[in-house]
C-alpha cells in the first residue's frame, strides 16, 4: 500500500466524520478511535461509510464494508475495496 | 386485462404506547442525537394482546363494511408474521376462526422476516390475477409482536441496544385484495425483486432477537438501490425523483428512512442536500407518521408507510406511490401502484389516526409491569389465565368499541374474547 494513497482516505474518512458529527470537528481523530465513541449512531456510521464509498466511486455491496471496528479498519478496508483487493 | 390490487386496508397499532424519549432517558441511553432518529412514540404489546388480536383487530373493521355475499368470496387468507406463536398452527387459523370467514378459504402462515406482509400481498395480486376462481378475494393480514427480550452474549452478534428497544413496536396491517382495487391498484409487473443470505437481524429463539443493527442498515440500503434498479430494468424510464408522487418505506425508524432516500437522490439523481430535505418532506414524511406512533410494525411497516400516505397525502388527481419492502435475511423488493381519491376516500373511514391518539400512555413504572407480566405469556406458555387487570384498557375513543383480547390460554389453545 502506498503510504500516500492511504494517508488520503484516512484524510477523506476524517473529513465525513466532521461533516456527518458537526460536534467533533477539529478534534483529533486517531485510527483506533472508534465511530461511536466519536457519537456516531448507526444512522452516522453507514452515512460516513457511503460518503466514502462515493468520493472514492467505489461499487460495491455496502455490506462488504460491515464489521470495521474502528476508523484505522475502516480506511484499510476502504484501501483494500478502491485498489481491487 | 384483470385490475388488481387493495380493496381496502387498515392499520391497527395497539392500545398502549410508550414516549420514546422517556423510553431512552429511563435507559440512560444517549439521546443528544435524539432528533436524528424521527421517533415519538412505541406501541407496547400488553399480555392481552398478541399476533392474533392485532391481526382480528386490524381485519374486521374492513369485514363489517362489506356484506355476506362479498365476505363469502374470501377464498384465501394469508398471516404474515415473525412472531408466530406455534411451529406448525398458524396464527391464521385463529385469524379465520374469529373473523368468521367461510370454511371454504384457503389459509396459510408466510415468513420472511418483516418482507413478510409484501410476500403475502405479491401471492395474493398473483392469486387474483391468475383468474382461477373469479370474483374471488383474498384477505393479507401482516401482524408482529416484540415482547422484549434480547439475547446478548457472542462477540459479532451484538445489537445496538440504544436502538433496538426504543425502535421495536408491534402493530398489523389487514388488506382485502381484489379486482376491485379502490385503494391501491397495483402496477402489475412492475416488480424489483433482490435478496441473498445476510445475517443482519434474526429471531433465533422463541421470544429473543439478535443481530448487527450496522449490517442491517447497510443491507436495507443495498437492497433499496437493487431492487429500484431491478424495477427500472423492467420499467423502462422510471426516474426515482419524477415517477413517483410518494415513496412508502418500511421504516424500523424514521431516521433510518431519511438516510436511505437521501443516498438514493444523492446517488441516482446527483442531488443536493438543499434539494433532497423538501423532497424527503414532500414525497416521504407523510409515509412515517405512522411509524411515529408505532414504532417498528415489522412485517406491516410498509403497509402502514402507505397508509399514512393515502391518509395525509393529496390525491385531487391519482398518484403513483413507489414501495419499499425489506426483510432481514434477506428478501427486498421495490413495487408501485396508484391511489385516486376513492381510495384516500375509502381509507379515511377507519379513522386510524384517531385510533393511534386514543391509546393509553404507559409511565415507565407501568411499562417496566408489562414487560414483566409478558413473561407469563412467552412461547410455548401451555396453561395461564389473563387477569382482567392486566388489560390496561381503556381502550379510548376509537370507533370501534369491540376488541379481541387473550383471556387465557388452556393446554396451549389460545381463548380470546370480545372486550368493549
Amino acid at each position: 500500500m502506498t503510504e500516500q494513497r492511504h494517508a488520503e482516505i484516512f484524510a477523506l474518512v476524517r473529513s465525513n466524520i466532521y461533516e456527518v458529527l458537526p460536534d467533533v470537528e477539529g478534534r483529533e481523530i486517531k485510527s483506533d478511535d472508534r465511530l461511536t465513541d466519536l457519537g456516531a449512531n448507526s444512522v452516522d456510521r453507514a452515512e460516513i461509510v457511503m460518503l466514502a464509498m462515493e468520493a472514492l466511486s467505489l461499487h460495491i455491496q455496502r455490506v462488504e464494508l460491515s464489521g470495521v471496528k474502528n476508523v484505522g479498519e475502516l480506511v484499510d478496508a476502504l484501501y483494500a475495496k478502491s485498489h481491487g483487493q | 386485462m384483470t385490475l388488481v390490487g387493495i380493496e381496502a386496508m387498515n392499520v391497527f397499532g395497539g392500545s398502549a404506547y410508550v414516549d420514546v424519549r422517556e423510553l431512552m432517558e429511563h435507559r440512560q441511553l444517549d439521546t443528544s442525537r435524539f432528533e436524528q432518529l424521527l421517533m415519538s412514540r412505541k406501541t407496547v404489546a400488553l399480555p392481552c394482546e398478541d399476533p392474533v388480536t392485532f391481526g382480528v383487530n386490524a381485519a374486521r373493521p374492513i369485514l363489517d363494511t362489506l356484506s355476506d355475499a362479498e365476505r363469502n368470496r374470501i377464498e384465501l387468507l394469508i398471516s404474515c408474521t415473525e412472531s408466530g406463536i406455534d411451529f406448525g398452527k398458524s396464527v391464521g387459523s385463529y385469524l379465520h376462526e374469529w373473523l368468521g370467514l367461510n370454511r371454504n378459504c384457503r389459509t396459510f402462515e408466510v415468513k420472511n422476516a418483516c418482507y413478510a406482509g409484501t410476500a403475502g400481498l405479491q401471492m395474493a395480486v398473483n392469486f387474483v390475477l391468475s383468474q382461477v376462481s373469479p370474483g374471488a378475494k383474498a384477505l393479507v393480514v401482516a401482524t408482529d409482536v416484540s415482547r422484549y427480550t434480547v439475547d446478548d452474549g457472542g462477540d459479532s452478534l451484538t445489537m445496538d441496544w440504544a436502538f433496538v428497544e426504543p425502535s421495536s413496536g408491534a402493530g398489523a396491517a389487514a388488506m382485502l385484495v381484489s379486482e376491485i382495487p379502490e385503494v391501491f391498484q397495483l402496477d402489475v409487473g412492475a416488480n424489483g425483486y433482490y435478496g441473498y443470505e445476510v445475517m443482519d437481524t434474526c429471531r433465533p429463539t422463541p421470544d429473543g432477537e439478535a443481530g448487527d443493527s450496522d449490517l442491517g442498515l447497510l443491507s436495507y440500503l443495498d437492497c433499496c438501490e437493487q431492487t429500484f434498479l431491478e424495477y427500472r430494468r423492467r420499467v423502462p424510464g422510471t426516474d426515482y425523483h419524477t415517477s413517483f408522487d410518494y415513496l412508502a418505506f418500511h421504516t424500523p425508524f424514521g431516521g433510518m428512512v431519511k438516510g436511505a432516500h437521501r443516498t438514493m437522490m444523492r446517488k441516482l439523481k446527483k442531488a443536493k442536500a438543499a434539494d433532497i430535505e423538501p423532497d424527503f418532506e414532500r414525497r416521504v414524511l407523510p409515509g412515517i407518521r405512522y411509524a411515529q406512533h408505532t414504532g417498528n410494525m415489522m412485517g406491516g411497516s410498509v403497509f402502514s408507510s402507505l397508509a399514512g400516505i393515502i391518509d395525509h397525502g393529496s390525491f385531487d388527481t391519482p398518484k403513483r406511490i413507489g414501495c419499499f419492502s425489506y426483510g432481514s435475511g434477506c428478501c427486498a423488493e421495490f413495487y408501485s401502484g396508484v391511489v385516486s381519491r376513492t381510495g384516500s376516500d375509502r381509507l379515511r373511514r377507519f379513522g386510524i389516526e384517531e385510533q393511534l391518539g386514543a391509546r393509553r400512555r404507559l409511565t415507565m413504572d407501568q411499562y417496566e409491569a408489562v414487560l414483566r407480566a409478558n413473561d407469563s405469556v412467552r412461547f410455548g406458555t401451555r396453561n395461564v389465565k389473563i387477569e382482567p387487570a392486566d388489560e390496561v384498557a381503556p381502550f379510548g375513543s376509537g370507533r370501534r368499541l369491540e376488541r379481541l383480547v387473550l383471556e387465557e390460554i388452556r393446554e396451549f389453545h389460545r381463548e380470546y374474547r370480545w372486550a368493549a
